[in-house]
């Protein structure tokens, strides 16, 4: 029993990462505003255009609390994410900072975590963006895809086509080359922040006082559901701590540009959902598609608000399937190099410079749950993935400061050990409201990839050879 | 065979002759300039623009002797004046006509000096011709001779038969062979959550690979009867094209290859994008060879007796 302990208890050494690295020291170029602007543009836009009308009739207009409380421990988690981040400066995100601190087995959690955030959400988002394309061919040119052709098969539909033809498109994007994905991504940014102050500033005109006097239907428990299902829309945030090595003056940069973007982030967030649950009674947002869109139309009375935004919409969540598609390849990458997964995702093509295989068999994956599987049970199960992952980062925070009391870290937790366990607190309540379904079917899921990992990945990781050689 | 060399009554005149001088010199070729003068049209006994014409058949005749007194004395070369429709259908027409082995050009006056930008006529002749292109950069004041051949490698398919082509030169003109990549670090997509060093990963793992690849074709370089005096591998990273062509250190007397790509048409010369941003970022001449033409070189580099 020993030695299979010992295999799955293995680290691989910070050291290991930097020889891989290759490309040699990292320059500290990345300022706080430019760093802010990540954290901001990571962020926004991911669940605001769609996600109020899976949380409003769960926790009604109190879904403004919610927002601010995914957004406080997504915070938190963030701050954790920075420590980690500073002190283990590798690619992969969480995958990598567990398989340095924590082993190989808690590393396949994580990345199973991960794959479920990034993999599901990219579906989530593609799903979102159908109902927007819809909406604005229906304004714009009067004709609707069909339902057939635009819902899934639980809704009704046979497929949702939109939501496969962009993760098709997302995917070409990718395989064609990063440079021009990131591009594409910058100017996509800008829309998206524009498109939802123009939301604010002329939903303001249908404020409606009564439609808040029924403030939490369903108090606190509602609240925090709505927490979870909002949750994701703030994962963005651990963007800003991947720069770890790269900022200057880390110590002071890191929390800075984390607070920033929260706050701006979720000014942004809770003014769009205040204005909303004012210019509509409760009620009406259960079920609705294209949400943002839909009040526009109710409080200007004619169509063009609702075009614009949802115009801003079809662009804006073009690219955060495109980047999350893109986290989902490099992450896969990474693993694919460590022989967690087959070497496949790992192989670079000679002429694009980019894991080519690896995108494709991403792209079809996703593009399968995008147009199989509903929204809402999508956009939980991201939640859940996220949460756990975040509370593995939170963790191993506090057993790197164990384990590796002397490792450099540019930058530290405030309050130790106050705010990782007030993070692991937060990610456990979080946890603890979101539906059994999606928690059993979340348990399924991890369980499949840890026996891929018994079958597969613990024979043919790279660090498997080191140890026979001992 | 001739280095057919296209001269214009500007500044490019001299950065073209001494490029031309420099190649001839170093495989042992003549020159042949050439000064296209358009026709009139529609052609036959028009004498509306004949004042036109004679100035510009004056004009070549001023580009010609300008470049004659550019050129070194050791350089033999033959003047042509052609008539036809446009500068790259006249180039073309005289390169058939005669058994051309290179066309030389120079850079657009609307470059950056020392770099290489394609003006309209080197655009054409990259789309067209049968033969390889050189071309100088803006402000090329040549050398002596050709010290270093520096092939570009990685960038599209054919890749190999550019290397042992260029190899084939380098020996002929008893240059070293140097055979260079180029790995541009795309800007990380910062809100993928990934990290920012992402995709310093996957680029180090193409790194790795072309190093590999780099050595596997100079294995077959090794394996050709006649071989350059020395060779090396080299690969540029960098931000940017710019970065990554400036990451390689350069030389006077270097010279750059690049092979055209894959698609189009096979017999021509048709940049891909990547090729034309390592064409558009040399600090260095460049030598665009067209895909079946690298073949032909280096099924010669091969048999080096069939060759002289």
């Amino acid at each position: 029993m020993a030695p299979l302990l010992q295999q799955v208890l293995r680290r691989k050494p910070v050291e290991a990462y930097a020889a891989e690295g290759e490309a040699g020291g990292l320059r500290r170029t990345i300022g706080l505003a430019q760093l802010s602007m990540f954290g901001i543009g990571a962020t926004v836009g991911t669940g605001i255009f769609f996600v109020l009308s899976e949380a409003v009739p769960v926790a009604g207009p109190a879904v403004i609390v919610s927002f601010v409380i995914a957004g406080v421990v997504a915070g938190l988690t963030a701050i954790c994410y920075a420590e980690l981040a500073s002190a283990v400066p590798v690619s992969g995100s969480s995958y990598s900072y567990a398989y340095a601190t924590l082993g190989e087995l808690v590393a396949m959690g994580v990345a199973a975590c991960l794959l479920l955030e990034y993999g599901v959400s990219a579906a989530a988002v593609a799903v979102g963006w159908s109902q927007y394309l819809n909406e604005l061919l229906d304004n714009v040119v009067g004709v609707a895809i069909p339902e057939a052709l635009s819902a899934s098969p639980e809704a009704g539909g046979v497929v949702n086509l939109p939501a496969v033809v962009l993760v098709a498109l997302c995917s070409l994007l990718l395989v064609r080359g990063t440079s021009e994905s990131a591009r594409a991504n910058a100017a996509m940014v800008v829309v998206k922040v524009a498109v939802l102050l123009l939301f604010v500033v002329v939903a303001l005109a249908g404020w409606e006082s009564d439609n808040l006097s029924d403030f939490a239907p369903f108090g606190l428990d509602g609240v925090t559901t709505a927490a979870g299902i909002i949750f994701f829309s703030y994962i963005g945030l651990d963007a800003v701590s991947t720069a770890g090595e790269e900022v200057e003056d880390p110590r002071r940069t890191m929390p800075l540009a984390i607070l920033i973007a929260l706050v701006t982030v979720t000014s942004l967030y809770v003014a769009v959902s205040v204005v909303a649950v004012a210019a509509q009674p409760q009620e009406r947002f259960d079920g609705q598609e294209a949400g943002l869109a839909a009040i526009l139309e109710d409080v200007t009375g004619s169509t063009w608000p609702g075009t614009v935004l949802a115009a801003g919409a079809v662009v804006s969540i073009f690219s955060i399937t495109l980047v999350v598609l893109y986290g989902q390849t490099r992450i896969l990458f990474a693993m694919g190099r460590d022989g967690m997964v087959p070497p496949l995702f790992a192989r670079v093509d000679r002429r694009t410079q980019t894991p080519v295989a690896g995108t494709v068999v991403v792209g079809v994956a996703v593009g399968l749950l995008a147009g199989l599987l509903p929204i809402d049970f999508l956009a939980e199960m991201t939640s859940v993935g996220t949460l756990v992952a975040f509370l593995v980062v939170s963790v191993g925070v506090m057993v790197l400061r164990r384990t590796a009391p002397d490792l450099e870290r540019g930058f530290r937790v405030p309050l130790y050990p106050v705010l990782p366990l007030a993070s692991v607190a937060g990610c456990l309540w979080i946890i603890s409201s979101l539906r059994g379904i999606t928690l059993v079917v979340f348990a399924v899921w991890v369980a499949a990839v840890l026996a891929f990992y018994f079958a597969y990945g613990i024979r043919h990781s790279r660090l498997a050879g080191t140890e026979v050689g001992r | 065979m001739t280095l057919l060399v296209g001269v214009t009554h500007d500044e490019r005149c001299a950065a073209v002759v001494h490029l031309a001088a420099q190649l001839a010199r170093s495989a042992g070729e003549d020159l042949l300039l050439v000064a296209v003068v358009p026709t009139s049209w529609p052609p036959g006994p028009g004498r509306v623009d004949a004042e036109f014409r004679r100035h510009l058949a004056a004009s070549a005749d001023a580009a010609l002797g300008r470049a004659r007194t550019l050129l070194p004395d050791d350089v033999p070369a033959r003047l042509v004046v052609h008539h036809a429709r446009s500068a790259a259908a006249g180039l073309l027409e005289v390169a058939e006509g005669e058994s051309t082995a290179l066309v030389v050009l120079g850079s657009s006056a609307a470059g950056p000096l020392g770099r290489v930008a394609l003006g309209s006529v080197a655009d054409r002749l990259l789309h067209s011709s049968p033969v390889p292109v050189a071309l100088a950069t803006r402000g090329y004041r040549g050398e002596e001779r050709v010290r270093r051949v520096t092939a570009a490698y990685g960038a599209t398919a054919g890749g190999d038969d550019l290397v042992v082509a260029a190899a084939g030169v380098a020996a002929r003109v008893g240059a070293p062979l140097r055979v260079a990549s180029f790995a541009v670090h795309g800007p990380t997509i910062v809100t993928a959550g990934a990290g920012f060093r992402a995709e310093d990963d996957v680029v180090g793992t193409w790194v790795g690979e072309v190093r590999r690849a780099q050595q596997d074709v100079l294995a077959r370089v090794a394996g050709l009867p006649v071989v350059p005096p020395s060779v090396d591998t080299v690969v540029g990273q960098g931000a940017d094209w710019g970065a990554a062509l400036g990451d390689v250190p350069w030389d006077g007397g270097d010279v750059l290859v690049v092979g055209s790509s894959a698609v189009g048409p096979v017999a021509r010369v048709f940049l891909g994008s990547r090729a034309s941003k390592v064409v558009r970022h040399s600090p260095v001449p460049v030598v665009v060879v067209p895909r079946r033409s690298a073949v032909s070189l280096a099924e010669r580099a091969g048999h080096p007796a069939g060759a002289s």
